[in-house]
């Protein structure tokens, strides 16, 4: 458990920091997969 | 087409500009020295009641604001489609990472151990830290710029293939880039979050990253027009663009001033009516508040609209000019003349005059660059082997 | 069916339960005790007398040159003065005791906060939090940014400008070893006059509130640093309004870490919302080119496919006219041959 804030944020944000790293990225291929029919023509 | 080098004439190297700059980076060079070899106290007036000085205040706040024309005017280009404007996107592109560039430079000097900069990524990152995410940011923001930069440079150097897959990469980039400059120029604004005590109230607000990231857009269109006044005297012989079509182009970019100007001048009377600040303004800080909020946001933006609405080139640069003044002025009220305001008379900061030329430096190196750069590269006109980016 | 707040946390706290092992849940509406038992210091300043016998004990313990100002010289009274790299502490005289009331001193250190801002800016995470109490800081990270010093409140930090290879941030410690040895702080242990107490922080506000209970005329009503900006671990007593010995009344019982970094909150919301947002953007300008160039073509053939029906219409129409006149110029060649013929005739 934390018994600070700084201690919990220091978890939280960190982790949400390498979370939206890893939702950013993956959004190319999502992206990618939904235009793709577009691309073809 | 041969573009030759603006320093290769009579004189060769020893122009008035070369001596100037060269003296000017020389005695920034020394300066630093001195800074490396005994310590910052030598060379500024920080103290442990002022942490940050002109360095921060300068290189990093207002420098991080000037470079937003690179985003400001790729995503207009790019992402809103405005294709009128593509022939300023590069010189803000490379007015940004040169400004970038300044940044970290600025930042090294100011670090107690620069050697170090990379830690928070390498060694040991702390999350809660605005500034932890101000220099992830940038570090991307700076790579996203570079990248950005080396068409440019491919077609200098004549390699399509590079070329052709940097031009790619570009709505990906101008996304990425809109992101990451959102972000770090709010976030810069959040920093001072942690200090109510110590910010005036009149400057104090829990939107001021909203009020940064505002003023840095007004920051980005102004420097590209400011840049543009003088690029575009320099170096006409490459300018392939009509009259006219670089007048459109300025009015077009006042006219964006002015409706970001008096956005961001709604946003700052709205911080005002939150905080129930009215009679702050009737004091001695407030003149100084109502100096920088009429005079530095309200005129530029009557000065833009109307510069609009007559055609009126002189105007539209003189209000870019003063937005710009205006940005380094909220900057420095943030960092060190409106931050501390309680501090006693004796122990306020002012800069030293080494931390002056220091600055002066940076932005002469920057300036030697951006001409070296325009003076070889296609930055100031379409190479014609090459189609235009999109 | 209304559910109370503690009933939604305990919810989620099932739920995160199976996640984490019984870490936090709902940060935003959770109140954080801090360490059980920590230490603190108690700085009673009606019993302060300006000996300043802790800034000798401090330089001693920590290893630090003595005070530039002797004991017993009462000149250095005459300015306020701040902590240094080379003093983590100094007392202050804050009232001259010429209206026949006492004189006012108050001792300055790092108040060791129960939230410390200087650990939430740090972007190295230089600075921890104890669970016996001290802030501590740790050199071999820090890189120099000095946003730590910029931070804190009480101008409690320090930096060695002067130092150009291993520059570092000067505080108290709060005596950090000593207190794992079982020993007071330099200071608690120097003070003659009682001024300064040290133990378990809960123990402290009981006897601080006792002391204002038993001496009501003696002190101001509060117990300073319970709750101001979180709280800190050291508490101050007073016989005069605290803002009259620098220090910020009436603040906030919110956290410094808490409204400083609040707005981080917003980061991920743009790295998750842009990305799609200004796809969209892109592919409205999309859009919009293909529908013009669509329309210009569509324009062009028009354009194209009257001209040609124009021109077809023209030629026909001068064809008509081409006949219609050469028609005509027949007709009048025949009149003129028939009344030449005619003239010709009988005369």
């Amino acid at each position: 458990m934390y018994h600070t804030l700084f201690d919990f944020l220091t978890h939280t944000e960190g982790a949400t920091y390498i979370l939206i790293g890893v939702l950013l990225i993956s959004f190319i291929p999502f992206w990618k997969f939904l235009t793709e029919r577009e691309r073809e023509e | 087409m041969s573009v030759d080098t603006a320093d290769s004439g009579r004189n060769g190297v020893f122009t008035p500009f070369n001596l100037i700059s060269g003296a000017i980076l020389l005695g920034g060079a020394i300066i630093l020295t001195i800074r490396f070899t005994t310590g910052l106290a030598s060379t500024t007036n920080l103290s442990d009641t002022n942490p940050w000085g002109l360095w921060i205040g300068f290189d990093v706040m207002a420098g991080v604001a000037l470079a937003a024309g690179g985003f400001v005017i790729s995503s207009a280009v790019f992402l809103f489609g405005m294709k009128e404007y593509q022939s300023v996107v590069r010189p803000a592109l490379l007015t940004g990472f040169l400004g970038y560039s300044l940044v970290v430079i600025g930042l090294l000097a100011d670090l107690g151990r620069p050697w170090r900069l990379p830690y928070p990524f390498i060694k040991q990152a702390g999350p809660t830290s605005p500034l932890f995410e101000v220099s992830l940011c940038v570090a991307l923001y700076l790579t996203v710029l570079f990248i950005e930069t080396t068409p440019a440079i491919f077609e200098w150097l004549g390699l399509k293939w590079w070329r052709r897959l940097v031009a790619q990469l570009t709505i990906v980039l101008t996304i990425f880039g809109l992101i990451l400059s959102t972000m770090h120029q709010s976030t810069l604004g959040a920093m001072f979050m942690v200090t109510p005590t110590k910010l005036h109230p009149l400057w104090y607000s829990p939107h001021i990253p909203v009020q940064f990231f505002i003023s840095a857009i007004a920051a980005g269109i102004s420097m590209i027009i400011v840049e543009g006044w003088f690029s575009h005297r320099v170096f006409h012989h490459q300018v392939q663009i009509s009259d006219d079509q670089f007048h459109d182009i300025n009015f077009g970019l006042a006219k964006g001033g002015a409706v970001v100007l008096v956005t961001y001048l709604a946003v700052k009377v709205v911080a005002l009516s939150l905080e129930n600040e009215w009679r702050l303004l009737a004091t001695g800080w407030g003149a100084w508040y109502l100096v920088e909020l009429i005079g530095f946001v309200v005129a530029p933006c009557i000065l833009f609209a109307v510069a609009y609405r007559e055609r009126r080139l002189g105007l539209a640069r003189m209000a870019a000019a003063m937005t710009v003044l205006g940005v380094i002025l909220n900057r420095f009220n943030a960092t060190f003349i409106a931050f501390n305001w309680q501090v006693p008379h004796e122990m306020r900061y002012v800069p030293a005059w080494t931390e002056v030329w220091v600055t002066v430096s940076l932005i002469t190196f920057a300036v030697v660059v951006f001409r070296w750069i325009a003076n070889r590269m296609p930055i100031m006109y379409e190479h014609p082997d090459y189609p235009a980016l999109h | 069916m209304s559910m109370s707040r503690r009933g939604f946390v305990g919810s989620l706290a099932v739920g995160a339960g199976a996640f984490s092992s019984g870490a936090a849940d709902a940060g935003t509406i959770e109140h954080f005790e801090g360490y059980p038992d920590r230490y603190g210091l108690l700085h009673d300043t009606t019993l302060c007398v300006g000996c300043r016998s802790c800034e000798v004990a401090c330089a001693e313990v920590n290893a630090l040159p003595k005070p530039r100002q002797p004991v017993g010289d009462l000149d250095v009274f005459e300015t306020v003065r701040r902590t240094r790299a080379t003093a983590f502490t100094v007392v202050n005289r804050y009232q001259d005791g010429d209206d026949g009331n006492p004189p006012v001193y108050r001792k300055l250190q790092c108040m060791h906060c129960n939230e410390p801002c200087c650990a939430a800016v740090c972007l190295v995470h230089a600075f921890t939090k104890t669970p016996e109490g001290p802030v501590l800081y740790d050199p071999e990270v820090c890189i120099g940014c000095r946003y730590c010093i910029m931070a804190c409140p009480y101008y409690a930090l320090s930096y060695e400008y002067d130092n150009p290879i291993d520059p570092q941030v000067m505080r108290c410690t709060m005596c950090y070893p000593r207190i794992k040895e079982g020993l007071n702080p330099g200071c608690a242990d120097a003070c003659p006059a009682g001024a300064i107490t040290f133990g378990r922080r809960e123990d402290l506000l009981k006897v601080a509130r006792d002391r204002i209970r038993k001496f009501p005329e003696r002190y101001i009503n509060h117990v300073f640093g319970e709750y101001e900006f979180g709280g800190t671990s050291w508490l101050m007593l007073a016989g005069v309004p605290f803002r009259e010995l620098d220090l910020h009344e009436g603040v906030t019982h919110e956290s410094l870490p808490a409204i400083g970094t609040s707005y981080l909150s917003v980061v991920p919301l743009i790295v998750t919302i842009y990305p799609g947002l200004l796809a969209a953007f892109y592919a409205f300008t999309k859009r919009k080119d293909k529908l013009a160039k669509r329309e210009l073509e569509a324009a062009l053939a028009e354009a194209r496919t009257r001209g040609e029906e124009e021109m077809k219409a023209k030629l026909s129409n001068a064809a008509e006219r081409a006949k219609k006149d050469k028609e005509k110029a027949v007709e009048v060649a025949v009149r003129k041959a028939l009344a030449e013929q005619g003239e010709g005739g009988p005369s």
